[in-house]
């Protein structure tokens, strides 16, 4: 089972190098993260993207890319088209998302899936490693779909389900968040917790629980007042490992809480039929970047091989 | 502006004892905080329900109990009622919810006649004290409104801004957060928060500077800002920040809370004088800081 990101480096360098592709990599923090993943021996790197920009960048950080495979394409759309392209016919192990709007990547993909009849529904996973807790948690959707409805809810989930099964975790235990408070009658988003509560005692979900709670404050007793993630093992046992978000506004503010609060660390990816893509937000920086081509590398590794153990 | 909840406290004190009318009170009651509050000298309590509930308590407090108000009122939704109405009358300035579902208690506190709404809408803001920042920062709505309309978001936003001052923020930086930095009409929120920018462009919101739409990582971080080419002196620097949507409000105050330890008291603005909700996803130990908070807004609605 990988429990922090420090299993996930560590697996990356032991079972590396993977092959990555890197779409459009014209950016520094990016082309240095792509350098030291290959020196950390994570990946074996194929760049596309524009070529002037690409040998500038790569001069720059100091990275000698006369020996790494390069497909010179200026055409954004081109780029990711042919990047999840070669992720889906096996040429590589993992797609890495550079300075190219996301949405690019997300419609090559989605081209990709129904081409070879799986129709996954993308969505975006983030990871994230909370200092004190035993075990990976993770937002889901915080990426793709704006307000899904219960059905894409439930893909959302079995994609994260997924995910957690490679990790190692056999039968994760999912939050279904929501504003449901005191006050607010049964909005939509508690409405669909109890859909996906049936859904997954029904089996519809794969192996997973969806717990009884929908917020946080479910989830830390409301008995044990003034307690904290750290104070008991309370929270270690009982924590959820997928929180699947209500909407995407919502999904994106509390995923990137990890800038305000010290505790925690992030890293997502998009989980397709045939691989990790690697979705760097554009705020990142060299080092998160980096960790989410380790996590590439080894959801890649644990595909291949079967679940950590 | 204030630095911390120690300041708050601070000045709170200074500000000399209030009246405050808490109800309804009932076998169910945690007198914790209202104690709290008698010890450190902040109020003078008017407490309204059953005596044989109020009187062990009393007896408990001993002489600090001896100003003591007590109305015999054993109906719960009376004695809120003759709460409501003493504060309406002038002989309390502060309302505090007793042992009260928070559904029933808002819906007699913001009941357009009889209650105390004054707004359009009430809300809720989350005030932090986040360890290692120079100041508190405000976070809103986080209870009240589920999925506010433009016109919502206004008055949503007027409310924390008078909440602001109070705090002493004479020229605050609020971000209103979305999805995503740009403008795109498949995410609403995005619109709203544009529309909010440009109210405060044309200075209607005052002397404040509102940025929006910004992720929350722009908001946050100038550095991430910078890096996403978003310019703005709210970024990395905001004093108030607006959410799309109650889901994002509330559980972001939770995570803040459970998950990253900072402290938090809540306000409810909107209304003519100062209430105290005394939800549950407020930790114990800053609930004395929520009266003090109502204890600064006194006189300032």
């Amino acid at each position: 089972m990988i429990r922090s990101f420090a299993d996930m480096d560590r697996l990356a360098s032991e079972k590396g190098p993977k092959r990555l592709v890197v779409l459009a990599p014209e950016d520094e923090e990016f082309m240095m993260a792509v350098k030291k993943s290959a020196e950390e021996g994570y990946t074996r790197p194929i760049l596309i993207g524009d070529r002037e920009k690409m040998e500038r960048l790569a001069d720059q950080v100091h990275y000698d890319i006369s020996g790494t495979e390069k497909i010179y394409e200026k055409s954004r759309q081109a780029i990711a088209d042919l990047g999840i392209s070669m992720l889906f016919s096996g040429e590589v192990d993992i797609a890495g998302k550079g300075q190219i709007p996301t949405a690019y990547i997300y419609r090559a993909i989605i081209r990709e899936e129904s081409k070879v009849g799986k129709g996954m529904v993308v969505s975006v996973v983030s990871l994230w490693d909370i200092e004190g807790l035993d075990h990976l948690t993770c937002f889901t959707d915080t990426g793709v779909n704006i307000t899904p409805d219960y059905r894409a809810k439930a893909e959302i989930v079995r994609n994260a389900v997924f995910l957690f099964h490679l990790l190692g975790y056999p039968k994760p235990k999912i939050c279904v968040l929501s504003g449901k408070r005191e006050i607010g009658g049964d909005i939509p988003s508690y409405q669909d917790f109890h859909e996906l509560k049936k859904a997954a005692a029904a089996g519809d979900l794969d192996s997973c629980e969806v717990m009884e709670a929908t917020s946080l404050l479910d989830i830390f007793s409301p008995e044990q007042k003034g307690f904290r993630l750290g104070d008991t093992d309370i929270g270690k046992t009982d924590f959820p490992h997928i929180m699947l978000v209500p909407n995407l506004a919502t999904g994106n503010i509390l995923v990137k809480l990890d800038f305000a609060l010290k505790n925690v660390r992030r890293r997502s990816l998009v989980m397709s039929s045939r691989g990790p893509v690697i979705i760097p937000s554009r705020s990142d920086f060299q080092d998160s970047i980096l960790g989410e081509i380790a996590l590439g590398v080894t959801v890649a590794e644990q595909i291949k091989g079967g679940t950590a153990s | 502006m204030m630095t911390s909840f120690g300041q708050i406290r601070k000045e709170a004190k200074a500000k000399g004892k209030k009246r405050i009318a808490i109800a309804p009170v009932t076998e169910h009651m945690d007198f914790s905080v209202l104690s709290a509050a008698m010890e450190s000298g902040l109020v003078f309590p008017i407490v309204i329900g059953a005596k044989q509930v109020i009187a062990p308590w009393a007896n408990r407090e001993g002489t600090r109990a001896a100003h003591l108000e007590i109305i015999e009122e054993p109906d719960a939704a009376r004695a809120l009622g003759l709460a409501i109405d003493l504060v309406k009358k002038g002989g309390a300035e502060i309302l505090i919810r007793g042992a009260m579902d928070p559904k029933l208690f808002l819906g007699a506190v913001l009941d357009k006649e009889k209650g105390l709404l004054k707004e359009r809408v009430a809300s809720l803001v989350s005030v932090f004290d986040p360890p290692g920042v120079e100041r508190v920062t405000l976070v809103t709505d986080t209870y009240i409104n589920s999925f506010p309309s433009i016109v919502e978001k206004v008055t949503i936003t007027e409310n924390v801004i008078r909440l602001a001052r109070v705090l002493g923020f004479d020229s605050p930086k609020i971000a209103a957060l979305s999805a995503i930095e740009q403008v795109n009409p498949a995410i609403p929120s995005t619109l709203d928060a544009a529309i909010l920018s440009k109210m405060a462009e044309r200075g209607q919101f005052g002397d404040v500077t509102l940025e929006g739409p910004l992720d929350i990582d722009c908001a946050v971080s100038r550095r991430a800002a910078t890096r996403k080419g978003v310019h703005s002196a709210v970024t990395g620097q905001g004093d108030i920040y607006l959410v799309p949507n109650v889901e994002a409000g509330f559980l972001m105050a939770e995570l803040s809370v459970f998950i990253g330890k900072t402290p938090m008291a809540c306000a409810l603005m909107g209304t003519s004088h100062p209430v105290v909700l005394n939800l549950p996803f407020v930790p114990a130990e800053n609930r004395l800081t929520e009266i003090e908070l109502a204890v600064l807004l006194c006189g300032r609605f």
